[in-house]
């Protein structure tokens, strides 16, 4: 999964209006960015790649760099 | 534009999701509110319902104030929220039903396992006088979290049984302070909690009070008009995952967003059901859609709705089809045939399962099918906002949603298995009892044709009413009517004076008053009787001279017949009669009534203002209307109308 892929996922599943710049950014500097945001992200990355996501471990993630960093890993 | 069949061309034509994001966009999304509910429903009949989450991603973001400047008109309801666990997912899918009934939704969110003190503070948000439905939605750990570790089925009973006992009553105190609907649901039994106990004896004791539970929050709702519980369980049977384990473990998110979005689907049309939006009309088609074919190419004998295996799945979808009109809903069926063969297959086909006599109408023919749909409407007087059209074709469905916005579009398609599935997603004709009036409505309806019939032989309308032989008989509503007074209180649109809808409640308290006058109106002719067609609430004062008559309502059915007059001549002579020197009388105009906006002063009443709200009459009874010479009236009131 691109860059790209996960921003336009972001913006399509969470109706998010983020840019690739925002990918460092941290949660507090994102639009109202909650856990259940980043598990429905979860569950939107597994449906479109197959894989399961560790979620437990990317509860800790600050940035949604971060979390793309361990959803490409997976 | 160029060729529309071209990829390139298809490839640019926008989803209903893309316009509806691209109208965000361009900023116009709360002006161009009235379009939303099209493409909604466009997302659903397409069967893009992940489209339809993101819409309700989107939608839940709309600021509610600026659709209102631009679209003051817009229906709005307030919905309150309460629960154990986190339930701020419900609220983008309750945004988008809603909407797609055309209400504009305010959800109001408790705080996180608040519902204890939301349900028993007077002064909590739940209880906010404008709140229409207040939802206490509940979850497995409203249960677990108050069993203990390690436990026993023993502890599971106990539990289920206290905690039944305080939703009972917490329910019972809030509908006494509260106006709002009270709705609840009912909770499926989650394998992580039946499977904790190793031993089959105590699984099924589990088990057991697990149902009884459930059992006893079903009975709680008819026990109490004013509590609704939706039934999760089919939504879990037909394969909706109870939760999400990682949101549960890590948002305390105990229902899952897919079961959420279908509670809200039943929540929206329990609103709908409230508003007394019921739809009426069953509209099908033919070919494909009732029996395996196309009658025109493969004739009556090249037809199936038995004996094969697609046949048969027809055949099942007729008799839901049929289920359906047993229960009040007209059927019709709109076909793009000649008429005497559709005619003669639901005569004699030995597949049929439904027949002639199951439809309102059979309008098959070659006219555009909305054009059909019209005539329907007309034919049955009922209005077409009030129509559901199921077809497998998606040139019809498309051009039904076009043209007619207002009708439900059940989309089909070759799959004939899947027929009932679609037809049933959605709630159209959920009412919350049925009366004897709707178990007979399709046979009432029937003779419909022979009236007409009379009319057609009739020279003028004077010698089809003295032929009708129709006979009016007025009494004090007893409590065997409540259910039927109510109902029609909700459905009634075009012949309602005021448009004041009452509950089974509101109707039990009237009723109870000795102040208050609830009347029923039953009609009947020679060919049959029509039950109870109407009723008239009225109020005494100033020491029994005033008689204040809040609102007038009869079925579509049976207007234009001089029952409303016989009614109202003997409403007056009962007031002569008991002393009222004066009645008032008032007409608030809404989008259907306008017909009946002149009634009031054709019975001899006096415009006394116009406001905002409406006309208000009154009559001085020196002079009383007189009962339509071919009327029999038969009156329990006191006075003789003459």
């Amino acid at each position: 999964m691109t860059k790209e892929d996960f921003i336009h996922l972001v913006r399509d599943e969470l109706d998010l209006p983020l840019g690739v710049d925002d990918l460092s950014a941290d949660f507090d500097h994102v639009v109202s960015w909650d856990s259940m945001h980043m598990l429905r992200l979860v569950t939107a990355v597994e449906r479109e790649t197959g894989t399961r996501v560790p979620v437990g471990r990317l509860l800790a993630d600050r940035s949604l760099g971060a979390i793309y960093e361990r959803v490409s890993a997976a | 534009m160029t060729t529309v069949s071209s990829p390139a061309v298809r490839e640019t034509r926008k989803s209903p999701l893309e316009t509806l994001r691209a109208l965000r966009a361009d900023g116009t999304l709360a002006a161009d509110y009235p379009s939303v509910a099209p493409l909604l429903a466009a997302m659903v009949s397409g069967g893009a319902e992940s489209d339809l989450r993101r819409a309700g991603n989107l939608l839940v973001q709309l600021d509610r104030q600026s659709v209102l400047a631009a679209r003051p008109e817009t229906e709005t309801a307030v919905v309150a929220l309460t629960g154990h666990s986190t339930i701020g997912g419900v609220r983008a899918p309750l945004t988008a039903e809603f909407a797609r009934h055309g209400v504009l939704v305010e959800n109001r969110l408790g705080d996180f396992d608040s519902y204890l003190r939301d349900l028993r503070d007077p002064t909590s948000a739940l209880h906010a006088p404008d709140v229409d439905l207040a939802l206490w939605i509940l979850d497995p750990q409203t249960l677990v979290d108050e069993m203990g570790t390690p436990w026993r089925a023993d502890d599971l009973v106990r539990t289920a049984e206290r905690k039944l006992a305080q939703i009972g009553s917490l329910a019972t105190a809030f509908t006494r302070n509260s106006t709002a609907a009270l709705v609840l649901n009912t909770v499926p039994l989650p394998r992580s909690v039946t499977h904790q106990l190793i031993d089959h004896e105590s699984r099924a004791r589990a088990g057991i009070a697990w149902r009884d539970f459930n059992s006893g929050l079903l009975r709680l709702a008819l026990g109490n008009p004013r509590i609704h519980v939706v039934d999760l369980d089919p939504i879990v049977a037909a394969g909706v995952p109870l939760d999400e384990p990682r949101m549960a473990a890590y948002a305390k998110a105990s229902l899952g967003d897919d079961l959420l979005a279908g509670y809200a689907r039943e929540v929206a049309h329990l609103s709908r059901m409230l508003r007394g939006r019921t739809k009426k009309v069953l509209v099908v088609d033919a070919d494909n859609t009732l029996w395996d074919g196309i009658l025109g190419d493969d004739g009556p004998d090249g037809i199936a709705a038995a004996t094969t295996f697609r046949g048969e799945a027809f055949g099942t979808f007729q008799r839901a089809v049929q289920q359906i009109g047993s229960q009040g809903i007209l059927l019709a069926i709109s076909s793009k045939n000649d008429h005497e063969p559709v005619v003669q297959v639901l005569k004699d086909h030995p597949d049929m399962v439904l027949r002639e006599r199951d439809f309102a109408r059979v309008n098959a023919n070659w006219q555009p099918k909305d054009a059909n749909l019209r005539d329907i409407a007309e034919k049955l007087n009922l209005g077409i906002d009030s129509f559901v059209f199921a077809d497998d074709s998606p040139f019809e469905c498309g051009l039904v949603a076009d043209s007619l916005p207002q009708v439900a579009i059940v989309r089909l398609d070759e799959e004939p298995a899947l027929h009932i599935e679609k037809l049933l997603a959605d709630g159209w004709f959920d009412t919350a009892r049925l009366t004897d009036e709707d178990r007979a409505r399709a046979a009432l309806y029937r003779t419909e044709s022979e009236r007409a019939e009379l009319q057609e032989n009739s020279g003028s309308l004077e010698e089809y009413l003295q032929g009708l032989g129709v006979r009016v008989r007025l009494t004090w509503a007893a409590a065997g009517d409540i259910d039927r007074v109510a109902q029609l209180s909700l459905r009634a649109n075009q012949f309602n004076l005021t448009t004041v809808r009452l509950g089974v409640e509101d109707v039990t308290a009237r009723a109870g008053d000795p102040d208050h006058l609830v009347l029923t109106i039953r009609s009947g002719d020679r060919f049959g009787d029509n039950g109870v067609v109407g009723a008239v609430f009225a109020r005494s004062a100033a020491d029994g001279t005033e008689l204040h008559v809040d609102n007038m309502l009869l079925s579509c059915r049976v207007f234009a017949r001089g029952i409303e007059q016989a009614t109202v001549a003997a409403l007056l002579a009962h007031a002569r009669a008991t002393g009222v020197r004066t009645v008032h009388a008032s007409y608030r105009p809404t989008a259907k009534n306008r017909n009946v906006r002149d009634f009031w002063p054709s019975m001899g009443f006096a415009s006394t203002s116009t406001t905002d709200d409406g006309l208000r009459f009154r009559h001085d009874l020196a002079d009383l209307p007189a009962v339509p010479a071919h009327i029999l009236l038969d009156s329990s009131l006191e006075g003789t109308a003459s």
